[in-house]
């Protein structure tokens, strides 16, 4: 009986303590251990942390970190795609400079829902990343630190005085001026310049399988299909023998971006110069069109591929696949067509240029780009601070902020670690070394923090300086494409080729010099964020359109492709369409109107 | 308080109410609590913002649900998968149970450790695993479909998850394979709990072994059997959400979008709490409705109720 009384006892209080634990608050960051798998590597490279950090700091002006005490930072994080303790090169950087260990909180990842959970205790997180309009309901709710009298003081910050400034005094309800938060990836170019040589999105062929068509001319998105038709015939599968087409498609970033409707369609409409702005697209001469219009390119495209499926062009995998399927045939050699600018990385290497088989920008004639001009006031993200910092925090937050918006950190952020990613010459000008780190994740010397190189990269995946702003130790962008080792490097015979056909440096000058460029300017306006009626709309229709969009793609001829796009716009209407669509054109015509302005 | 301390049995009393007090209030932080979150239908929740009196929308997200032929289509829909597949595995659930009686026929005893084993083992294997497996095997390059073309039954490759056909029924065959012999173990309890003389007796009087299971062996597990099914009939609205989840695309949406998984998808996608909470709530009453349908038909039937 005794030892029942016992057992019960003691489970009871086991409960309650579990109980307890549970409902409390988490505990506070600098007393936590941060116990996760992927520290241990961290703490092994910690043990021989000071021998290191003395090196550095005697050829650093940073103040060193050692001396105070190790902090742990909350980062939410809406733009990371990894959540946990930051670990590996990067989290030694941080850790030698400031001493400073950052816990991503990733959305992303988590689920969206970690924004509400976190946003109703008051407490979203020491350092924020967050989207436009969020960020304006965040000041409104309490959530962010009001840092106007303390940012003077960080110079790094302060190069960018105009842009913070802009951004701040368009937030609503701030006529005083109150410095919030500071704009992620502006630039030290122009808000009307379009600085980079590609852009991205647009058709991109390999060189190989092109030329050796005769490299024929492309007058449409037909003929775009004949010359895919030709080199699948020529080359069904890839050099191992498994099956290749020319699209492959992936169902898993449908409705991001702030727009409605399929990734793989929203990207292309910019192709004919139309851009989507959530449920509308705002076509070349300034006007607003339903997406469900047939006149639009989201139409087009999507009757494109279309087109593309019942020739037979498309893997038939694609409804089904995640992005994470697509890129491994993308690696693997099982695609022809491309259109990022960043989904080259995922084959062209320096090796592949030289042998002419990489991707690369190919005309179609009756095309018409619509770009987003240098994000000069930022991209629309935003880094701020959480208002429940301390006074000891705030400081140490504010000295890392600055840090990371100094040429050093950028360097770091953009490039990588001197000695393994890059070299630095004589003159100053940076090297490109082991451009395949990231791709193929390359172990990291212990000295530089270990582990391999993707996975102790940047968690924060954002930055407040974006990679084309010009580096002043360097004279060049941080962009490791836009150094003149780099192009030196990368002229090869096929790019030389590629310049004779076209008759021009890079892609963009080929469309600048054929005015096929619709430049946006970069404005800072902050948008109204939805209201519940209206996400709840937007979330029905979204589902709607991407539904039907994918069993469209998959239609078998034009009949039943028109009665499917009939049958949905009949459902949107009834998920309230028209209402989000008007909500949209208000919304979107404040933005039009200021960058209307700032081309004058 | 005097008298209550010299009462023994009042004091025993109380001490018995101590030893479940910590499971009452776990009961209460996770059952009842949570029941507090139901305010969020009544009002235009918007995060990041508190909910505040001025945001109070009343039945506005119950009547939304039924604003027009397209909505109240929508809901009908996602009731209909629900039921259905709800409703196929209620009628197939006698499966575990005949599974449990002929593995328990087997004689030879590492057989049937090793068939036990294997069935049991899927249980243990998440949904998102369970569709990378289903991925690898059905895709257009996979194991199946090349299977199938180097045998030349078919010349192009069938894509199978891409089908919008037998939904229900492959769900009910892969939640099958998952549980099958996960949910026999307790049937193969209720068997070896019964009377060997029982069997003896029945074999003495020459029944055979199909006679034994169907007079002896059937009637003796029926009373688990019920119980588990009256379970699973107030369960009958939530038939979980991962399954449908992992399988889920734009091809098959029309018949696996159940209850869970339209909630889910709603408050998830871009933020529609208010909405996908009065959805929940709906989904708690109906559930209620059923177990008090499910307990006086027992009452009816058996003669005794189940609560």
């Amino acid at each position: 009986m005794k030892s029942k009384k016992v057992l019960s006892m003691l489970l009871a209080s086991a409960m309650l303590a579990g109980m307890l634990t549970g409902c409390g608050n988490t505990p506070a960051p600098d007393t936590s251990a941060g116990a996760q798998p992927e520290s241990v590597q961290a703490d092994g490279a910690k043990e021989e942390a000071p021998a290191e950090s003395k090196q550095e700091d005697a050829g650093s002006d940073t103040a060193s970190g050692s001396d105070k005490e190790l902090l742990s930072l909350e980062v939410y994080d809406v733009a990371a795609n990894y959540q946990g303790i930051q670990t590996g090169w990067f989290d030694k950087v941080v850790k030698d400079r400031f001493n400073l260990e950052l816990n991503i909180i990733a959305p992303q990842v988590a689920g969206d829902a970690v924004f509400q959970t976190r946003a109703s205790t008051g407490n979203l997180g020491d350092i924020l990343i967050l989207e436009g309009a969020d960020f304006a309901d965040c000041v409104s709710a309490g959530l962010v630190k009001d840092i106007s009298a303390e940012i003077g003081n960080y110079p790094n910050l302060m190069t960018y005085e105009d842009q913070i400034k802009t951004f701040n005094e368009g937030l609503p309800g701030n006529e005083a001026g109150i410095t919030y938060g500071i704009p992620a990836q502006m630039t030290n170019t122009s808000p009307t310049a379009y600085s980079q040589d590609v852009i991205y999105s647009s058709p991109l062929l390999r060189w190989d399988l092109y030329s050796e068509l005769g490299c024929p001319e492309i007058k449409d998105l037909d003929g775009l299909l004949d010359v895919l038709e030709q080199m699948m015939k020529a080359h069904p599968t890839n050099e191992s023998g498994d099956p290749a087409y020319p699209f492959s498609l992936w169902a898993d970033w449908d409705g991001g971006d702030g727009m409605l409707g399929i990734a793989n369609v929203v990207q292309l409409t910019t192709w004919y110069g139309e851009k989507i702005k959530g449920s509308a697209i705002l076509k070349p001469d300034n006007t607003f069109i339903p997406l469900t219009d047939k006149a639009g390119t989201y139409y087009k495209i999507l009757k494109f591929l279309n087109d593309a499926q019942v020739r037979g062009l498309v893997d038939p995998d694609s409804g089904t696949q995640d992005w994470n399927a697509a890129c491994a045939k993308m690696s693997a050699g099982q695609v022809y067509l491309m259109w990022y600018s960043w989904q080259v990385g995922f084959w062209n290497s320096q090796d592949r240029l030289k042998a002419g088989n990489a991707f690369i920008y190919t005309p179609v004639a009756d095309q018409l780009y619509y770009v987003d001009s240098d994000t000069y006031y930022g991209s629309g993200r935003v880094f701020a601070v959480g208002s429940q910092v301390d006074d000891e925090k705030y400081a140490r937050i504010m000295e890392f902020l600055d840090w990371y918006a100094s040429p050093e950190g950028l360097t770091f952020e953009h490039n990588g670690i001197e000695g393994f990613n890059y070299t630095v010459g004589d003159d100053g000008k940076f090297t490109l070394i082991n451009d395949n780190a990231l791709m193929d994740n390359l172990p990291v010397p212990e000295e530089y923090g270990g582990a391999g190189y993707q996975d102790g990269n940047n968690a924060i995946n954002q930055w407040i300086v974006d990679a084309i702003s010009t580096n002043p130790n360097t004279g060049e962008p941080y962009s490791c494409q836009y150094w003149s080792t780099y192009k030196e490097a990368t002229m090869t015979d096929m790019k030389r080729e590629w310049q004779e056909k076209f008759d021009a440096e890079e892609p963009v000058d080929y469309m600048k010099k054929n005015d096929l460029l619709v430049v946006s300017p970069n404005v800072s306006v902050t948008l109204p964020s939805d209201s519940s009626d209206i996400s709840v709309i937007r979330n029905q229709c979204n589902e709607a359109l991407c539904d039907y969009s994918w069993r469209m793609i998959f239609a078998k001829d034009d009949a039943e492709f028109d009665s499917m796009w009939d049958e949905m716009c009949t459902q949107m209407d009834g998920f309230g369409f028209q209402e989000l669509y008007n909500f949209d054109v208000e919304k979107f015509q404040i933005e039009l109107d200021v960058k209307l302005e700032a081309m004058k | 308080m005097k008298n209550f301390f010299q009462n023994k049995r009042k004091v025993r009393g109380f001490k018995e109410f101590l030893y479940i007090l910590p499971f009452l209030a776990l009961v209460a932080v996770f059952s009842y609590y949570p029941l507090y979150g139901w305010v969020y239908a009544f009002f235009d929740y918007k995060p990041p913002f508190p909910l505040s009196i001025n945001q109070f929308a009343g039945l506005k997200w119950f009547k939304s649900m039924v604003d027009n032929p397209v909505k109240t289509m929508q809901i009908l829909k996602v009731l209909r998968n629900t039921f259905a597949m709800s409703g196929l595995s209620l009628l197939f659930s006698w499966f575990p149970m005949i599974f449990a009686v002929f593995l328990n026929e087997i004689k030879c005893v590492p057989f049937k450790k090793f068939v036990q084993t294997v069935t049991t083992l899927p249980n243990f294997i998440s949904w998102v695993l369970v569709y990378s497996i289903a991925y690898c095997l059905l895709n257009s390059t996979g194991v199946v479909n090349s299977v199938l073309m180097n045998l030349g039954v078919i010349d192009t490759p069938q894509l199978f998850l891409q089908s919008s056909s037998h939904v229900w029924f492959k769900m009910w065959l892969w939640l099958t394979w998952k549980n099958a012999g996960w949910s026999a173990i307790m049937y193969i309890a209720a068997i070896t709990g019964i009377d060997e003389e029982l069997n003896e007796a029945a074999r003495v009087d020459g029944a055979s072994r199909m006679q034994i299971i169907w007079n002896i062996t059937i009637p003796s597990i029926l009373p688990t059997y019920f119980v588990l099914v009256m379970l699973s009939l107030a369960n009958f609205l939530s038939n979980g959400m991962e399954q449908y989840f992992v399988f889920e695309n734009a091809f098959n949406k029309e018949s696996i979008e159940v209850l869970d998984l339209y909630v889910y998808n709603l408050a998830m996608g871009s933020g529609g709490y208010s909405l996908s909470t009065a959805i929940s709530i709906l989904k708690s009453v109906v559930s209620v409705l059923l177990l008090c349908c499910t307990n006086g038909i027992s009452k009816l039937i058996r003669g005794e109720g189940f609560i």
